[in-house]
């Protein structure tokens, strides 16, 4: 009965922000950490299942290029391209996702295959600067408001389209929660070698939440193109990004839905701080304490801030 | 047409003994420590950046700053060791915790550098004479670093092989109880491995002065070609990371030569990826059963 009514509070609290605070920054930072939540969701999809990708700006890239590509060129509704830009994400996932489970790539190696890709798509993406623009990235058309094209110029309607998103990535987390593949994945997180012989259908449960992951955050990405409506190859994909995306989400917890989301808006929060109190004397300096906090909370709180703050509460009440 | 590939498998030759250096460092400390040190072209940057500030702000000469920076980096290693990697090992980390770990360590080393030296390119301005052999042409700094490395890796060759401490090494990097019960003390290796890591990296730097202007993020594509020749090679296996950096370094001269730059890099880390899903062993390495 608890849960329900902190939800609700949680939900109603973030819906009437805006009217008491209508400040232009403040609802662009709420944003930012639902987009960003709402990626990372969908990064821990795979990551709380030992499937540590180092990569994620792989599928970013994909879907953001794609969706913004054929707007930009074809004047295609990004919210078909959002969809294109998923499959494309899915196809990509599922050639290198086989390939790796295939081979039995796990763990570090994993990451680091991953990490690798990341970077394979950034220089794809800068080696093709005829249509993409290379370095310096792309603007989206304008079009004013419009729903067809997934455009507005007052921030207040991506502020309460990402918050939907991210509802969106929350409920796939429960859904994942109860299916049957979530018993299989974590017996394969667990001992692989094990779950085969019982019959855990390994790679085939591999692929298919890859393949979730992969689709949800290019869908993420587009999401942020068009809030953003530019597009760069050092924000969207290689391993700058991939690696914020990992670390946002192991920072909060990966293995708890509200971990991921705790993460980034303490660290995207975190970073705006730093920013605006230090930014112009010491460009930088922000990252280092984020750094640093980060090296420490992977060597102390492997389970992430959210992860750990929930454990000590159940032994409290046990 | 010929000349401009003739001229990129030189230079991808010369390219190679420096990265050979460079994966060399980063193999040893996977083969005593265990650990992928992520941060190691970071740690090549931190060099240059010393020899940077001891040349112009100091007044060194630059051969004197590129010794000062040896036992400079060195203590870095070793503050690694006491600092990430120790905690690491006694949290008994995971090697994926190790690695992101040690990849939340790039962001600081990065991000530090940014705010004392800022975010332009550093560099000491030397013009070493660029030298033409009917139409190979050779830039002598080059020279210098292909050659350096080369003999610093003979010298290395000879620790390992020749030296009471060098057979200490060896010995942790094959069987880490074994070498326990023989009265050897990992801890001490590791630090020496760590802090020798570091001088390595500032040898490196010191090759790297003449050639590159240094900037904030100048270490992570360092990591990463050091990170593929030691996959290549087999991690761990010594001479596979010497042969895989001169096939990465001719592989990727000459795509550049072909292509750009861009695509260069594609391919190194194609052939990565292909190495790890098809023969993660690497080139020369022995598949060890789990």
């Amino acid at each position: 009965m608890r849960t329900p009514l902190i939800l609700i509070i949680l939900l109603a609290a973030i819906g009437v922000f805006p009217i008491f605070f209508p400040s232009p920054y403040l609802i662009h930072i709420g944003t930012l950490i639902f987009i960003w939540s709402f990626i990372t969701t969908a990064w821990s999809y795979m990551g709380r299942f030992g499937l540590v990708s180092l990569g994620h700006g792989a599928f970013l890239g994909l879907g953001a290029y794609t969706s913004g590509l054929l707007f930009n060129f074809y004047g295609l509704s990004p919210w078909i391209g959002m969809l294109l830009g998923g499959v494309v994400a899915v196809l990509f996932a599922m050639l290198i996702g086989y390939a790796c489970f295939r081979f039995g790539v796990i763990g570090d190696y994993f990451a680091l295959v991953t990490l690798a890709l990341g970077e394979v798509v950034a220089l794809t993406i800068i080696a093709f600067r005829d249509i993409t623009g290379g370095s310096l990235g792309f603007t989206l058309k304008s079009k004013g408001t419009s729903l067809l094209y997934f455009q507005a110029e007052e921030k207040i309607h991506f502020y309460y389209i990402s918050v939907a998103f991210l509802i969106i990535a929350l409920l796939v987390w429960k859904w994942i929660d109860r299916s049957k593949m979530q018993k299989a994945l974590r017996a394969i997180g667990e001992d692989e070698i094990a779950a085969s012989t019982l019959g855990v259908g390994i790679i085939r449960y591999k692929m298919i939440i890859t393949s979730i992951s992969a689709f949800m955050t290019a869908i993420g990405a587009v999401l942020y193109a068009q809030y953003i409506t530019y597009l760069n190859p050092h924000t969207l994909s290689g391993v700058p990004p991939s690696l914020e995306i990992a670390f946002k989400a192991i920072l909060g917890g990966m293995f708890s839905l509200w971990g991921p989301a705790v993460g980034t808006a303490l660290i995207v929060s975190l970073e705006e701080y730093f920013r605006v109190a230090y930014g112009s004397t010491f460009v930088g300096f922000s990252q280092i304490i984020y750094g640093l906090a980060l090296v420490l909370l992977i060597i102390f709180l492997p389970k992430g801030i959210y992860g750990t703050l929930q454990e000590l509460f159940k032994k409290k009440r046990a | 047409m010929l000349d401009l590939y003739l001229n990129a498998v030189i230079n991808g030759i010369l390219l190679g003994g420096v990265l050979a250096l460079l994966a060399f460092g980063m193999n040893l400390i996977f083969g005593v420590v265990k650990i992928i040190h992520m941060a190691y072209g970071q740690c090549v940057m931190l060099g240059l950046y010393f020899i940077y500030t001891l040349v112009t702000h100091l007044g060194f000469p630059i051969l004197l700053a590129c010794i000062a920076t040896l036992p400079l980096m060195g203590v870095v290693g070793f503050g690694l060791q006491v600092l990430v990697i120790n905690p690491l090992l006694r949290a008994k980390a995971n090697p994926l915790t190790q690695l992101l770990a040690l990849a939340g360590l790039t962001i600081v080393l990065e991000n530090l550098a940014q705010v004392i030296w800022g975010a332009d390119l550093r560099g000491i301005n030397v013009q070493l004479p660029i030298i033409s052999i009917g139409n190979v042409f050779l830039r002598t700094s080059n020279l210098i670093a292909f050659f350096g490395a080369l003999l610093t890796l003979w010298g290395l060759y000879l620790f390992l092989n020749r030296t009471y401490m060098g057979l200490a090494i060896r010995s942790i990097a094959q069987d880490l109880d074994s070498a326990r019960l023989m009265g050897i003390n990992p801890q001490a290796i590791y630090y020496l491995t760590m802090a020798a890591g570091g001088l390595l990296t500032a040898l490196i730097a010191g090759f790297f002065s003449p050639i590159y202007a240094v900037h904030p993020h100048f270490g992570g594509s360092f990591t990463m070609m050091a990170f593929i020749i030691v996959v290549l090679g087999g991690m761990g296996n010594l001479l596979g990371g010497f042969i895989g950096a001169f096939i990465i370094g001719i592989v990727t001269s000459v795509s550049a030569a072909m292509t750009s730059t861009e695509i260069a890099d594609i391919v190194a880390l194609v052939i990565f990826i292909a190495v790890i899903l098809v023969r993660p062993q690497g080139l020369l390495g022995i598949r060890v059963a789990k």
